[in-house]
């Protein structure tokens, strides 16, 4: 099966950093992810929305890097948002059971709207 | 679907993101990686770690990790793990043995009487306790570690090593395999008049492959696909699928949803074969079109279904069913030649007869068909049959 090769794009709106993930998250390129998000976190971003429009699928791999980056976030009280996920994601994520540790919105716009309102 | 059986799936395809990742091109350090990777995220676990066990120094190295502080994971005594003994992986509980901060799983990593290393896991995400199907599982991915490691250990000349991976590949499918099984027993544990058709249809597609040719890894996919050409009953009620009087038009309806159902639970599961979805999901459809679900006909219809259909059909009718006595084998051949061209393939039958009449012949060393078919019969009587319906076929 080839897959597209993973790659990871970004940008910052206003106090929150939000993610691109591009292709199959099932491999060790996923770590492009995990750093990524790293790079914000250091920054002293603590809001981070993951827009999954152009990831449609997860293994076990993908899974790892997506606990990781939740992790790195509760440690500072961060906020995790999932935008634009496909229906297997979410089943998948549903299933897990990390729904209870994220916020989940249909589309990026909603999650921005919701952190802007939010005070951290 | 329920989320106990999502979440076997989810297993079966971690296993198979485990296997893809051992046997990579990747260098070793890449591999043990991705390998954590996949641990760690099919048990949610935010702690991990892989040591292994370097017999010259009597020390544990961490060959990779994550969460744990390293000088924790740097003061574990071999010893005290050796002394927990192989191939059971622990919870750690309160053994003072194991206190390394927040691992709460321990399995050792044995090969034959050689302590090789340990996986350490922690930092759930989800609090619910892990079921004895996790540590099974983890058991499992625990050996596929060992032989990993066991490799690596080794370093032997490339001739050596592609021999050995080899024997990883078989190690990994044979695992992977095992999964599959419990799956098809979980299928015909449902239907209790199905026992074991799973199994024996993925026997018989495999035999009814072979002998057209195909390749190994094709093959692969037939037996696959024969295991989970039912999975889809999973989804339907006990009740009905036990029923002993015939179905009303709406039971039918509901029973037909299964290879559909099949279908949706095979895409989930990113398998290494491509034929698995399309035999699973058309493996009631039939040559004349009246099959379902699409009622698809001649052309659309794959090798892989044919074969499908009918081994599905011939291991239907020869066994048991609530509604019904099986048939005699004869009579069940003598069937399937009553539907060529209707419901079966010409050639399909005809390699079917071959094979069997091949097996009955004592031609092939490892038969598949003939052990799972009534011992009480004539076989001399079966024989002329398909040698009837061979040298009619063979002329056409
Ligand atoms: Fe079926
Ligand atoms: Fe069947």
């Amino acid at each position: 099966m080839k897959s597209v090769q993973f790659s990871v794009a970004s940008r910052l709106e206003g106090a929150a950093a939000i993610i691109y993930p591009k292709g199959y998250l099932n491999n060790l390129s996923g770590e492009s992810l995990v750093i990524e998000c790293g790079v914000y976190i250091g920054k002293g971003i603590t809001k981070i929305v993951v827009n999954f429009s152009e990831t449609d699928l997860i293994n076990s791999i993908g899974i790892s890097m997506l606990l990781q980056i939740m992790e790195d976030l509760r440690n500072i009280n961060g906020t995790i948002c999932c935008t634009n996920m496909s229906k297997f994601l979410s089943d998948t994520f549903e299933m897990l059971g990390l729904m209870q540790h994220m916020l989940v919105f249909p589309v990026e716009n909603d999650a921005l709207e919701y952190l802007k309102t939010r005070k951290s | 679907m329920s989320t106990k059986l999502e979440k076997a799936m989810y297993n079966i395809s971690a296993l198979a993101d485990l296997g893809q990742a051992i046997t990579s091109e990747d260098a070793f350090h890449e591999k043990i990686q991705s390998v954590l990777y996949v641990i760690t995220g099919t048990f949610l676990a935010n702690k991990g770690a892989i040591l292994f066990y370097d017999k010259s120094t009597q020390s544990l190295n961490t060959l990779t990790q994550k969460g744990f502080a390293q000088d924790d994971l740097d003061h574990l005594n071999p010893e005290e793990l050796i002394s927990l003994g192989r191939n059971k992986s622990c919870l750690i509980g309160d053994a003072p043995v194991m206190a390394v901060a927040g691992a709460e799983i321990l399995a050792p990593i044995w090969v034959g009487d050689e302590f090789i290393g340990a996986l350490l896991l922690g930092g759930w995400l989800t609090a619910g306790p892990l079921a004895s199907e996790d540590l099974e599982l983890l058991n499992v991915i625990a050996n596929q570690i060992a032989i990993a490691l066991n490799n690596h250990s080794l370093f032997m000349d490339l001739a050596d090593k592609l021999e050995d991976n080899r024997r990883l590949y078989e190690e990994m499918r044979h695992i992977y395999h095992g999964t599959l099984q419990a799956f098809a027993a979980a299928i015909d544990a449902k239907d209790a008049y199905t026992k074991n058709h799973s199994h024996r249809v993925a026997k018989y597609s495999v035999a009814i492959a072979r002998e057209l040719g195909w390749n190994e890894h094709e093959i692969e996919g037939m037996y696959v696909a024969g295991y989970l050409h039912d999975v889809g009953k999973l989804a339907i009620s006990n009740t009905l699928l036990n029923k002993v009087t015939p179905f009303t038009p709406e039971e039918r309806t509901e029973i037909r949803k299964h290879s559909t159902l099949s279908r949706n639970i095979t895409t989930k599961i990113k398998f290494p074969w491509k034929n698995v979805e399309d035999i699973v999901w058309h493996h009631h459809e039939r040559l004349d079109g009246r099959g379902y679900p699409d009622a698809l006909a001649e052309d659309s219809l794959s090798d892989g279904v044919r074969i499908l259909t009918l081994a599905d059909s011939f291991d239907a009718m020869t066994s048991q069913r609530p509604y019904r006595e099986k048939m005699d084998v004869q009579s069940a051949i003598g069937e399937l030649r009553k539907n060529l061209e209707s419901q079966f393939d010409n050639k399909i039958m005809l390699v079917f007869c071959k094979v069997l009449a091949k097996e009955i012949n004592g031609e092939l060393p490892e038969p598949d068909i003939l052990p799972h078919l009534d011992r009480n019969s004539d076989l001399s009587v079966i024989s002329d049959l398909l040698e009837g319906i061979i040298s009619e076929l063979s002329a056409r």
